[in-house]
């Protein structure tokens, strides 16, 4: 029975229980919001003991960093140095996006080693296979692209990103508005590839059954894919972007009425102005599921630097209802992410979503900077280290630093006025 | 005459026919937003070789770097660096904010090395110099601290920060109310440490028509500093910031009507759900006087990364309506910033008033953006480095990051997406 069954059956499990307790929530809570689709769990059947969590309404909002080979860098051993290190930054979830190499190994070692939610993108392994096996994406058979999602679920995936929310009536208003960046999701232009190549219906979006029925088997989240996110600020809520919300919607309502738990991915590039309409529009039209977002970025024009662009919109996104934040990387438009990379992007994207917390009230929140705050005014070292998002890194920096007040204008003798100010306020 | 005198007259100064030239408006937009307070034009009239720059309603969001000797392991050639760095990043402005060493050499430094408007805050050299002449900064006279300002005025400072607003009520307030962290501010520290320990009301805002006076000698922009503001989340919007603001948004009207360019200085840490009333409340207080922002950091735990926390707070709030972000950087909470992280610092925040200013609808803002996205699509790497905001960034990055096997990036690899669609899409060039 998937969480959302049992759900809907008035029944807590185990799960809930942890999710609740983590949260510090009533346990009713997390099952109403499961069994109306606004709350999901992504925890496959299948997959070891982790630290899952819960995504959605009323939650801390969540952080996903993505790994993964590609053609061109297939470093198994740094993949696996990302993966540990995106733990223990506060990830709460990761998706392994490998599509160079051993795609089944880094899978295996990702579900193996990984202490939290993994997710995947099983038609990159389809497509993968599908050129391999046969030469070109495009001569992949629907049956390549469920196995693929059948031995990704049998493994223990908790959530999978699957384009069913892409069809004809999406590429055509694609076509008929058309577009500065087209399509920039990897997974949807593999399929529209294929649709377009084999003038068929995309196998996602027809044999939705099908899929739900796997999903469904292992209590596999569905993140549906936004194969039509934007790429850059001049398409963001289009009328293909929208044209795909409104299939997401769509199939959001089936996922649920089959008892399989399900979010929605979206955004990608965003002005700040659009942001809070985007949220909106997505929660209205997809039944209040848990929205899963890129960014969003802020602007186009910042490669380099985009972990902060993200972190802007990211923010404000939370703030707006987002629930789960993908990381995006200082290296993202350039090239793949390393090791450091992803360190900023996971810090970045936790900063964007402790803001957005504070921002809706989170209670545990705003407890850790008013303790942070105290901790300044008192000059505790240890305490600031502790409390920082980044303990190692404030450690580096304020490990020499004595605790005492120093002034740099005013020297160790004689009356400081800031000192006579802390002490008139009790502080000194 | 100052800037604001003129355009009161009606005159469009050459100062004003510039920043029209650089903002691409008329300049009697200018003229019409000096007149009426909601633009300044920060340009002392003994300043050399400046480039003049507006600040205000309308006019591209603009991003002030802070440097500054500090203690006795700062020198002036690792500032003068610093500055340097933060032009060559893109900053508009530069706030030169040395507490100790030799300031008036510094300062001067400071002037030839940038041709973007210069700030300085003259409490730090006040205290600075009573703490020496007389072995406490409880000490300070208040002749010597209006000679500091006039000297800093008469060697071309643009724009000076002061804490004009800062009384004794609102001190008072600060501790009725059991403020978390009452003592942000280093210049308003020890303002409210002279005031305690003397029992004098803040000499700045008694003898505000002083100020006012040196101000309008030279057309220096007066940048109201705030004592309250919030150092931490819980201390944002609380009694003692909100009625300084009450007391600066006078001040505001006193300088205006004495022909005094003004702006006025604010937050801090701000939790982003308050970040559009602060700015709505210095808007309505202060007459739509330009609205200068530390940051503004949207959590107090973010220390190592606040530059980032800080473009978040900075690109809500110039969204919101503030015009002027002064940056962040990573070492905030942690210690002095090097090279780099003044660097990286100017950038985060140039993005956040981009970011502003295509969510205000900045005519032109989104253009940059438009260009670049088609040089992504067409995969035209040289020009997307051009186009970026730190090319030399995006050129290491790509260089370190990606090999020259594939048309995109590493990220894909060979399974570009932009590359894949678009022959079927019958839409490009080509690619990502």
């Amino acid at each position: 029975m998937t969480q959302l069954l049992a759900a809907r059956a008035g029944k807590i499990t185990p799960e809930m229980e942890r999710v609740a307790a983590g949260e510090n929530v009533d346990v009713e809570l997390i099952r109403q919001g499961i069994a109306s689709g606004k709350i999901v769990i992504p925890r496959n059947i299948n997959r070891k003991e982790f630290n899952f969590c819960g995504i959605g309404e009323g939650l801390r909002i969540k952080v996903n960093a993505l790994i993964g080979t590609s053609s061109n860098v297939d470093d198994l051993a740094m993949e696996e140095r990302k993966l540990a290190f995106v733990e223990d930054a506060g990830c709460d979830a990761m998706m392994d996006l490998s599509t160079g190499g051993d795609i089944d190994g880094m899978r295996r070692l990702c579900l193996e080693k990984a202490n939290i939610a993994v997710g995947c993108v099983p038609v990159y392994q389809a497509a993968i296979e599908a050129i391999e096996k046969r030469g070109a994406i495009v001569a992949m058979t629907a049956d390549d692209m469920f196995a693929a999602v059948e031995k990704q679920a049998a493994d223990g995936v908790d959530f999978m990103a699957i384009h069913s929310a892409l069809n004809f009536d999406v590429i055509r208003r694609l076509q008929a508005t058309g577009r500065v960046t087209d399509v920039v999701s990897r997974g949807g232009s593999f399929l529209t590839a294929w649709m377009l190549h084999n003038n068929r219906e995309n196998p996602l979006y027809e044999q939705f059954d099908r899929l739900l029925e796997i999903l469904k088997k292992y209590d596999v989240t569905l993140s549906l894919g936004d194969a039509i996110r934007p790429g850059s600020t001049a398409d963001s809520l289009d009328a293909a972007q929208l044209q795909g919300l409104i299939v997401a919607g769509e199939l959001v309502t089936r996922a649920q009425a089959a008892g399989v738990q399900v979010m929605v991915e979206g955004p990608g590039h965003v002005p700040m102005h659009h942001v809070e309409a985007t949220m909106l529009l997505q929660k209205r039209l997809c039944n209040q599921a848990p929205y899963f977002i890129l960014g969003t970025l802020a602007t186009d024009v910042a490669p380099g630097y985009d972990h902060i662009t993200s972190a802007i919109g990211g923010a404000i996104a939370g703030a707006a209802g987002a629930d789960f934040l993908c990381y995006v990387t200082p290296a993202e438009h350039l090239g793949l992410p390393t090791e450091q990379d992803v360190k900023e992007g996971v810090m970045a994207a936790r900063i964007a979503a402790h803001a957005a917390d504070l921002a809706r009230g989170n209670k545990r929140a705003w407890d850790r900077d008013l303790q942070m705050a105290k901790a300044r005014v008192a000059l505790d070292m240890e305490k600031q280290i502790s409390l920082s998002l980044d303990p190692e890194k404030v450690k580096a920096a304020l490990g020499a630093e004595d605790g005492q007040h120093h002034c740099a204008a005013c020297g160790p003798e004689g009356e400081c006025a800031a000192q006579v100010a802390a002490r008139y306020f009790g502080i000194a | 005459m100052t800037q604001l005198e003129n355009a009161i007259k009606g005159t469009v100064t050459p100062e004003m026919d510039t920043v029209a030239a650089r903002e691409g408006v008329a300049p009697e937009v200018i003229r019409q937003g000096v007149a009426e307070g909601i633009i300044v034009i920060p340009r002392n009239i003994r300043r050399q070789n400046i480039v003049p720059t507006g600040i205000g309603t309308g006019l591209r969001t603009k991003v002030s770097a802070s440097i500054g000797v500090y203690g006795h392991k700062g020198s002036i050639d690792i500032e003068t660096a610093k500055i340097k760095a933060a032009v060559e990043a893109g900053t508009d402005a530069i706030m030169d904010l040395s507490v100790s060493g030799d300031i008036d050499a510094m300062r001067k430094e400071s002037l030839s090395a940038t041709s973007t408007p210069l700030g300085t805050l003259p409490m730090y050299q006040a205290v600075a110099e009573a703490a020496q002449k007389y072995g406490s900064s409880v000490k300070l006279e208040v002749e010597q601290l209006f000679e500091v300002i006039e000297r800093q005025a008469a060697d071309g400072i643009d724009f000076l920060a002061l804490h004009a607003g800062t009384t004794m009520a609102i001190v008072e307030q600060a501790k009725k109310e059991g403020r978390v962290d009452p003592l942000v501010s280093y210049g308003g520290s020890h303002l409210i440490g002279w005031m305690l320990y003397n029992k004098q009301e803040n000499p700045l805002f008694e003898h505000y028509d002083r100020v006012l006076e040196i101000a309008r000698k030279y057309d220096v922009t007066i940048s109201i500093a705030d004592g309250m503001r919030p150092g931490c989340l819980a201390d944002s919007l609380d009694g003692a910031q909100v009625q300084e603001l009450v007391v600066i948004g006078e001040l505001v009207r006193r300088a205006r009507e004495a022909g005094v360019q003004i702006m006025v200085k604010g937050p801090g840490h701000v939790p982003l759900n308050q970040l559009k009333a602060t700015v709505t409340l210095q808007k309505s207080l202060c007459k739509g006087a330009p609205y200068f922002v530390f940051g503004p950091i949207v959590t107090d735990i973010a220390a190592g990364y606040d530059h980032i926390s800080a473009a978040i707070g900075g690109a809500i709030t110039a969204w919101a309506g503030a015009e002027f972000i002064c940056y962040v950087t990573a070492s905030e909470h942690i210690g002095l910033p090097d090279i780099d992280q003044v660097r990286e610092g100017v950038v985060a925040s140039r993005i956040a008033a981009h970011a502003a200013d295509i969510a205000k609808g900045l005519p032109g803002a989104a253009d940059w953006d438009l260009e670049l996205s088609r040089a992504r699509k067409e995969l035209d790497w040289d020009k997307q480095i051009e186009l970026s905001v730190d090319p030399k960034r995006a050129d290491y990055m790509r260089k370190t990051r990606s090999d020259d096997t594939v048309k995109g990036c590493a990220m894909c690899g060979k399974y570009c997406a932009m590359d894949v669609v678009s022959k079927y899409l019958g839409t490009s060039k080509v690619t990502c």
